[in-house]
């Protein structure tokens, strides 16, 4: 389940979908918590992350003493009866984000808004509470994507102090509990449906910009929008139009108006402070100073923040970018080191830069390391114990060395005791079975049927050109059945991924001789190109494929690798995009330049200056 | 400007030279020798005083290590992380060992393994004995990968192979565990030697065992030893696990 995209680093996003569940996650890297959401696809349910934060703040709170206590031994033994906290924060969720009837009560709302703003105008600068409300109810309404501009307005409408600096508390739980209640209640006030927004800061900007040029208007025209405003909410609005409306409508108050530009600052504060909030509530800042901030840093136990990471990571992507990993590659990767670093913490002497580096680095050696390591000479002899042949397919675009790697492969082959039988499916490229034909004859001279009991170890298949690739491959396999060879290897023709007709034969290739091994042949100079050919072949292969689960790509070859210096990069792209297996490394154009991968000997060049 | 100095320096030299300088330069380097003393014993204390349990996925390490530490049955997820404490030893009080739960996940067992394999003491590698001739090639190949590793053939810690779940009654006898591991890494030696070398032709494969003859484990430099367990317990969730000869071999082992 989610053991899958965890360890392979892919946790960039937080969410999951497997058959019909969408899983959410979320960790906490200070205690290695995973939290984890189940629900059907098929439901959109928006409190989702919500509870999910609700819960893992709660859940932290109250088995802090378990996992001060250090080591498994606490987890072991201290019993989490979790169960009624829990369902207690989903009837909240549950029920918060249900819709209620507007017209009751708009008037209500009226009024309160009025006593808020009035009240808010007389409390002092200290307290606590009300900023935490309006936090709160900032990164709720927020996550939910409803009544965006509406609600922190309506918050902020007399809250003087920017509130980024002050609040760094811990929450406790009974003011969660407080803030839940004061939340829901304040949700009842609105109205209009809950929507998830993809996009709600996107919102809160188109809300700002109307008000700020309304300023100079009059103030009927203002009023006149929170008219329609009561009268649009009992009719069933979208909510686009509706959201800067009642944002407008909320203007109409002269205390308001006056607050606008102070709001708007705030907002952005806030905006940080409630990201900052989802991230890790628990991060004790370096408030103090300079100075101290610093010596702080470097001793003693701080937490990671992202802000503290952005630059580090910026700088680890454009230097991944310069060695020729694919950009986008880069920028996942970053994101899922992120995820998995924040609100970690340090351990003495060490520096930001240092840990994300230590974590990049993991991650990187983690991708190039095989889920399940090709081992070509065991699985050619377990065919061979079947007696029939080891077949491998090779593919790829034009001109990166298929068929040089492919004679390669086959002299290493038979320096181990196979017999090989090359089948010339390249019929379209001039010279192509020529080119077979002399490596067939020359591999020959270098292994002579005497020394290796009187069999040829190495002969070509072809059928000239223009034929079928498929069929010839059919017929090759049941020669070299009949005949007692181990390994077949099948030469296929360029193609680019773009050319479907191509990619549909190669894939009937591939689904009709079901050949053992399909690997990619890719070269090392490639750059972003790498991730839309192997994307492109592998749907190519899956669209195709009759079967249940259809035959992929199954591993990788990199070719050229002696072209490149140290810009390793494209290694990472690919077996990041497929997770499979680089097999083979191509490093020149004799025979003997036939290599495996070093993940750690890529990752330290890769990591270099 | 050269002339402000000299009198400076010469102040500074007069000030070394007296009894001062003296006292300063012991101090530096009773500090100097406290630092390493405190180094060395730091070293000592934390070198290999550890159990790792190995294994693939869903062998049953992590209930394993729970029964070990706590006596009861929990149920367990798949692991993605590492988990170490202590372990006193039955009988004995005193001593006790770390014993550390690696997660089996192949994208995780050998970065996992990279770093606790030069703290370990002793290493169980546990197998699911149920589900064996299945994953014979894939036991074989992890169980090769850890051999060959040249930190575990420098200090060369005890192997122990428990064959796990022996509860229920498919479950393979310890006796045909080890001679289907010996079969298929003697296999694996060949092939594995005889892969391309790596990149930059770094650390030469070991050769596991004598050449001539067929693998077996009374090759190797470390003492192997197979042996049942079960660690659900015969009795199923209630009952004690049934782990008396895993809780000798860690007497002997600590």
């Amino acid at each position: 389940l989610l053991t899958a995209p965890l360890p392979q680093e892919r946790g960039g996003n937080n969410s999951f979908t497997h058959e019909a569940l969408t899983l959410k996650y979320k960790l906490d890297n200070q205690f290695e918590l995973v939290f984890v959401v189940g629900f059907q696809k098929i439901l959109t349910l928006t409190y989702v992350d919500k509870l999910i934060d609700d819960v893992h703040k709660e859940f932290r709170d109250k088995y802090r003493n378990e996992f001060q206590q250090k080591g498994a031994l606490g987890l072991l033994n201290g019993t989490f009866d979790f169960k009624d906290d829990f369902m207690r924060l989903l009837r909240d969720a549950e029920e918060s984000s249900r819709v209620r009837a507007p017209t009751v009560m708009k008037t209500f709302e009226q009024s309160l808004k009025s006593q808020k703003t009035v009240k808010c105008m007389i409390e002092t600068r200290g307290e606590k509470p009300k900023e935490k409300v309006k936090n709160k109810k900032n990164k709720g309404s927020k996550k939910e994507g409803t009544e965006t501009a509406a609600a922190p307005s309506k918050a902020s409408g007399g809250d003087k102090q920017p509130s980024a600096a002050g609040d760094k508390e811990e929450l406790t739980k009974d003011e969660i509990l407080q803030k839940n209640r004061e939340e829901f209640f304040r949700r009842h006030m609105k109205a209009g449906e809950k929507s998830r927004s993809p996009k709600p800061d996107a919102q809160k900007e188109k809300g700002k910009k109307p008000r700020v040029w309304d300023l100079g208007n009059s103030n009927a025209k203002v009023l006149d929008y929170s008219n329609s405003a009561t009268n649009g909410s009992a009719e069933a609005c979208p909510v686009e139009e509706f959201d800067p409306d009642m944002a407008l409508g909320d203007k109409n108050r002269e205390p308001g108006r006056l607050y606008d530009l102070e709001y708007e600052s705030e907002d952005e504060a806030e905006e940080e402070k409630v990201v900052q909030n989802t991230s890790k509530p628990s991060t004790k800042k370096g408030g103090l100073g300079g100075m101290f901030g610093m010596l702080k840093g470097l001793v003693g136990s701080k937490s990671l923040t992202r802000e503290d990471m952005d630059p580090v990571l910026e700088k680890m992507k454009d230097h991944l970018i310069a060695k020729n990993v694919a950009a986008e590659i880069a920028v996942q990767l970053c994101e899922s080191v992120a995820k998995k670093l924040e609100g970690k913490v340090m351990g003495t002497f060490t520096t930001v830069t240092s840990t994300v580096k230590q974590a990049l680095q993991e991650a990187l050696v983690q991708i190039l390391q095989p889920q399940r390591r090709v081992d070509v000479l065991r699985d050619v002899m377990d065919a061979q114990r079947h007696r029939r042949p080891y077949v491998v397919t090779f593919c790829g675009v034009n001109g990166v060395g298929k068929s040089t790697n492919l004679a390669k492969i086959s002299f290493w082959l038979i320096e181990n005791g196979f017999s090989v039988l090359i089948a010339a499916c390249d019929t379209f490229r001039a010279g192509a079975v020529e080119q077979l034909r002399t490596h067939t004859r020359r591999l020959n001279a270098l292994h002579p049927p005497e020394s290796h009991g009187g069999r040829t170890m190495v002969q070509l298949y072809e059928k000239g050109y223009g034929k079928d690739a498929a069929g010839i491959a059919m017929e090759a396999i049941s020669y070299a059945r009949n005949q007692g060879f181990d390994v077949v290897l099948v030469d296929t023709a360029g193609r680019m991924q773009d050319n479907a007709p191509l990619m549909t034969a190669l894939a009937k290739l591939i689904a009709v001789n079901a050949p053992d091994l399909v690997l990619f042949v890719g070269e090392a100079l490639v750059g972003n190109e790498a991730v839309d050919q192997l994307v492109k072949f592998n749907k190519a292969l899956a669209d195709h494929s009759m079967a249940q689960t259809p035959r992929l790509i199954d591993g990788i070859v990199l070719t050229k690798f002696d072209t490149i210096d140290d810009k390793v990069g494209a290694a990472i792209s690919m077996t990041y995009i497929t997770s499979k297996p680089i097999v083979f490394v191509g490093t020149g154009q004799t025979y003997c330049d036939l290599r495996s991968l070093n993940a750690k000997a890529v990752v330290a060049a890769l990591m270099k200056a | 400007m050269a002339g402000g100095l000299e009198p400076d320096l010469a102040a500074l030299r007069r000030e070394l030279s007296g009894p001062a300088a003296l006292s300063i330069l012991i101090a530096l380097v009773a500090v100097a020798v406290t630092f390493l003393i405190w180094r060395f014993v730091q070293g000592r204390r934390s070198s290999r005083k550890a159990v790792l349990l190995l294994g693939l996925c869903d062998a049953g390490k992590t209930l394993l290590f729970a029964r070990l530490l706590s006596g009861r049955y929990r149920d367990t997820q798949t692991s993605i992380t590492d988990s170490s404490a202590t372990y006193r030893v039955r009988r004995d009080k005193s001593t006790s060992v770390t014993l550390i739960d690696l997660p089996g996940h192949e994208s995780l067992r050998l970065q996992f393994l990279e770093r606790f394999k030069a703290a370990a003491r002793a290493i169980v590698f546990v197998v699911d004995s149920v589900a064996f001739q299945r994953e014979v090639k894939d036991v074989a190949e992890f169980l090769y990968q850890v051999l060959v590793d040249c930190t575990v053939l420098k200090n060369v810690p005890a192997l122990l192979i428990a064959c796990n779940k022996q509860d229920v009654t498919t479950a393979k006898s310890a006796k045909l565990i080890q001679q289907q591991l010996e079969k298929e890494l003697n296999t694996l030696r060949v092939t594995c030697s005889a892969a391309p070398t790596s990149l930059d032709s770094s650390g030469g494969s070991a050769q596991l065992g004598k050449k001539g003859k067929d693998f077996d484990f009374s090759q190797l430099p470390m003492k192997v030893e197979f042996m049942e367990c079960s660690a659900r317990g015969s009795k199923g969730e209630e009952g004690d696990a049934d782990l008396e000869g895993l809780e000798k071999w860690l007497m002997k082992v600590a």
